[in-house]
C-alpha cells in the first residue's frame, strides 16, 4: 500500500517542484509590478536587495530537487525533498505569524494571497508524500513499471487533495477566464480590414471607390474607421466593430464639404 | 498613416455611425474655462502687456493689480523681458491678465544619460513627437530635484518644470515624485471586467504640445507612428488622434472638450497621483497643452490637477 502511494507521490512531487521553480523564476525575472517581490514568500523576511536572489536560489533548489528525484538513484536525493518540504511547512507557519499580509509565493505571483491554513497543510501533505517516497526509495523507473488501477487511484487522491489545498486554483481559473473588453485590447488593423472586405457593406460600396487602399484609418473604442476615396471627390467611410466573428460594418458616403450623402441611411449606433 | 484633420475625422465618424457631428456639449454645472493667451512679449509695463500670438496678431492686456508672474521664480509682471514666450491666464474675455508664466517648459521623459558634477546635464527621451532633448539641472535646483528623483540613472523617468533661458532648458522644480520602476516596466492596469467606464479619473498634467489639445496614451501604434504608444497603468480605452475628450478639472469644476493632438507615450508611463485637491486615483490619464491646462484652471508651476475625462 505504502509503495503504491509512494509511486503515485513521486510524479506529483516532481511536477510541484518543477511548477514552483519555473513560476518563481518567471516572477523574479519579470520586472513587472514594482514592489511585487516584497509581498511574496519567505524571502520578504530578508533585506530588500536579497529578495530577488533568494527567490531565484529557492527556484533553482526546487528544480535541482526535481531533477534529483527523477535521475539520481541515491537516498540523499529522496531525503532532501523531505527536508525541503518540512522546512517549507515551518517557514510558512512562521511567515503567517510574522507577516500575515504577504503571500506564500510558492508558485510565484499567482500565490499572492496571504498565507492561510490551506497553504500550510499543503506543504505538510507534500512533506508526508516526500517521506513516503524516501522510506520506500521509489525511483522513476519503478513508477513507470508499476502503473495500475491502485496507482491511478492513489495519484488521483493526492492530486485532488492538493488541488483542494491550493488557493492558487481560484486565482488561475479567474486569470484564464478573464478577457479584456474590446476597448482595451490592441487589435491589428489588418484583421479589421479583412473583415471589412468580407462584408456586404464593402460589396455594396466597392463600385464607388477609386482606390481599394484606405486613405485614412483610425480607431475609437471598439470601432475602426477606414476612409476610401470615391468618385467626384467624395469619400466612403466604413466603421468596423472590433468584436465578434461577424462584426457589424457601417458605411456612409460623405461629400467633400462635409454632410453625408443620402445613398445609405446610417443606423444610429452609440460608440 | 498621418491623420488629416480633427474636424474631418469627426464628421466622417459621425456619418458612419449616425451620431451627432457636433462636439459634446458641456453641462450647466461645468465651470467656464478661463481664457488663455499665448505668445511672445512685444512690450510690457506695470499696467499693460502686449503679446504677439502665433497667428501674428497683437493682443493687448491690462495687467490686474493682483496679477503675479513667474519666470524661474516669482517676478513682478513689469520685470518680464521683451521677447519672452508667455502663457497668460486672462479674465474678462481675454483682456485682463491675472497670472503670467514666462518661458515655462515641461521636461518629462526617460533619462538616457546623466553627466556633470555640479550642474547636471541630462539627456531625456521625451517621446516620439518631442524626441531627445538635453537639459541642465543647475546646482541651485539639483537638491530639490534629487530629493524627488532619487534614481537619476538611465532608464528611469524624469519630470520637472523648468524655464527656457536663451534656448537652453533648465530644470528648476520637480513636478512629481519619480516612479520607483524603470520606464520599460510600467505596472499593468487593473483588470476591467465589465467594459470601460464612461468617466475615468486620474491625473492631468501639462506639456509642450505643438497645438492646443491633449496628448493621450492609449493610441494604436499602427495609426500614429508612435512605437511607444499604448502603454498606461490605468485601464484607458483606445482612441485616435482627432478623437474628442471631455476633460474636467475636479478641483475647481472647469471643463472643456479637447481634441487629441499627440501621442502621450511618456504620459502613460507615470503611475503617480496628484495631490492638488485631495488624492487623485493612480495614473496619468491625459497631458494637456499649456494653454488648455491654464484654461481649465491649472497652475503651470504645480504641474498637475485631479481630472476626470469622458469619452467623446
Amino acid at each position: 500500500m505504502l509503495s503504491t502511494i509512494a509511486a503515485a507521490a513521486l510524479p506529483v512531487l516532481v511536477v510541484m517542484l518543477l511548477l514552483g521553480g519555473v513560476a518563481k523564476i518567471v516572477t523574479a525575472g519579470g520586472d513587472g509590478t514594482p514592489g511585487a517581490l516584497g509581498r511574496l514568500g519567505p524571502a520578504v523576511l530578508a533585506p530588500e536587495r536579497f529578495v530577488k536572489p533568494a527567490m531565484l536560489i529557492c527556484a533553482c533548489g526546487e528544480l535541482g530537487l526535481a531533477a534529483g528525484l527523477i535521475a539520481v538513484d541515491h537516498p540523499a536525493a529522496r531525503w532532501l525533498p523531505v527536508a525541503f518540504f518540512a522546512v517549507a511547512t515551518y517557514v510558512l507557519q512562521d511567515l503567517r505569524r510574522r507577516r500575515p499580509d504577504v503571500g506564500c509565493g510558492c508558485f510565484g505571483e499567482v500565490s499572492a494571497a496571504p498565507v492561510g491554513v490551506r497553504s500550510i497543510l499543503r506543504a505538510a501533505v507534500l512533506t508526508a508524500a516526500a517521506v513516503a517516497v524516501a522510506v520506500e526509495g521509489t525511483t522513476g523507473a519503478e513508477v513507470v513499471a508499476g502503473i495500475s488501477w491502485a496507482f491511478a487511484a492513489s495519484l488521483g487522491g493526492i492530486v485532488v487533495l492538493l488541488l483542494a489545498l491550493s488557493p492558487e486554483l481560484e486565482e488561475s481559473l479567474a486569470r484564464l477566464r478573464y478577457r479584456a473588453p474590446c476597448e482595451l485590447r490592441p487589435l491589428p488593423p489588418e484583421r479589421a480590414l479583412s473583415r471589412l472586405r468580407a462584408s456586404s457593406a464593402w460589396r455594396t460600396h466597392a463600385v464607388l471607390l477609386e482606390s481599394h487602399e484606405p486613405a485614412d484609418m483610425w480607431r475609437e473604442l471598439c470601432w475602426r474607421f477606414f476612409v476610401f476615396p470615391a468618385r467626384n471627390g467624395a469619400e466612403v467611410v466604413f466603421a468596423v466593430y472590433l468584436s465578434g466573428r461577424r462584426p457589424a460594418v457601417r458605411a456612409a458616403l460623405v461629400t467633400p464639404d462635409g454632410p453625408p450623402a443620402s445613398l445609405q441611411e446610417s443606423m444610429p449606433v452609440s460608440a | 498613416m498621418p491623420y488629416r484633420s480633427v474636424e474631418r475625422r469627426r464628421v466622417l465618424a459621425a456619418a458612419a455611425l449616425g451620431r451627432d457631428a457636433e462636439p459634446p456639449r458641456l453641462s450647466a454645472d461645468d465651470g467656464v474655462p478661463f481664457d488663455a493667451v499665448t505668445g511672445v512679449i512685444l512690450d510690457v509695463s506695470p499696467h499693460l502687456i502686449i503679446v504677439e500670438d502665433a497667428a501674428g496678431g497683437q493682443r493687448r492686456l491690462v495687467i490686474a493689480p493682483w496679477a503675479t508672474a513667474w519666470r524661474g521664480g516669482p517676478v513682478a509682471p513689469a520685470d518680464l523681458p521683451v521677447g519672452a514666450r508667455v502663457v497668460i491666464r486672462a479674465l474678462k474675455a481675454g483682456t485682463v491678465a491675472e497670472r503670467i508664466w514666462a518661458d515655462a517648459t515641461r521636461l518629462t521623459g526617460t533619462i538616457k544619460a546623466v553627466t556633470g558634477r555640479r550642474d547636471l546635464t541630462i539627456v531625456l527621451d521625451m517621446g516620439a513627437h518631442r524626441g531627445e532633448r538635453s537639459i541642465t539641472v543647475p546646482y541651485r535646483s539639483s537638491g530639490r530635484i534629487r530629493v524627488r528623483h532619487p534614481q537619476l540613472e538611465p532608464g528611469y523617468l524624469f519630470d520637472a518644470i523648468g524655464m527656457v533661458d536663451g534656448g537652453a532648458p533648465l530644470a528648476l522644480l520637480p513636478a512629481t515624485s519619480q516612479p520607483p520602476y524603470r520606464a520599460a516596466a510600467v505596472p499593468p492596469p487593473p483588470p476591467a471586467y465589465r467594459g470601460v467606464q464612461s468617466k475615468i479619473s486620474g491625473t492631468a498634467v501639462w506639456g509642450d504640445l505643438p497645438e492646443r489639445g491633449v496628448a493621450y496614451p492609449m493610441l494604436e501604434t499602427s495609426d500614429t507612428g508612435c512605437a511607444d504608444a499604448g502603454v498606461s497603468c490605468v485601464g484607458l480605452p483606445y482612441l485616435a488622434l482627432g478623437s474628442t475628450l471631455y476633460v474636467r478639472n475636479v478641483c475647481d469644476g472647469r471643463a472643456d472638450a479637447l481634441p487629441i493632438v499627440a501621442c502621450g507615450c511618456v504620459t502613460g508611463r507615470f503611475c503617480d497621483r496628484c495631490l492638488e485637491c485631495g488624492t487623485s486615483p493612480r495614473g496619468r490619464i491625459v497631458e494637456l497643452s499649456a494653454a488648455a491646462y491654464v484654461e481649465l484652471g491649472g497652475d503651470l508651476i504645480k504641474g498637475c490637477f485631479n481630472a476626470r475625462i469622458g469619452l467623446g
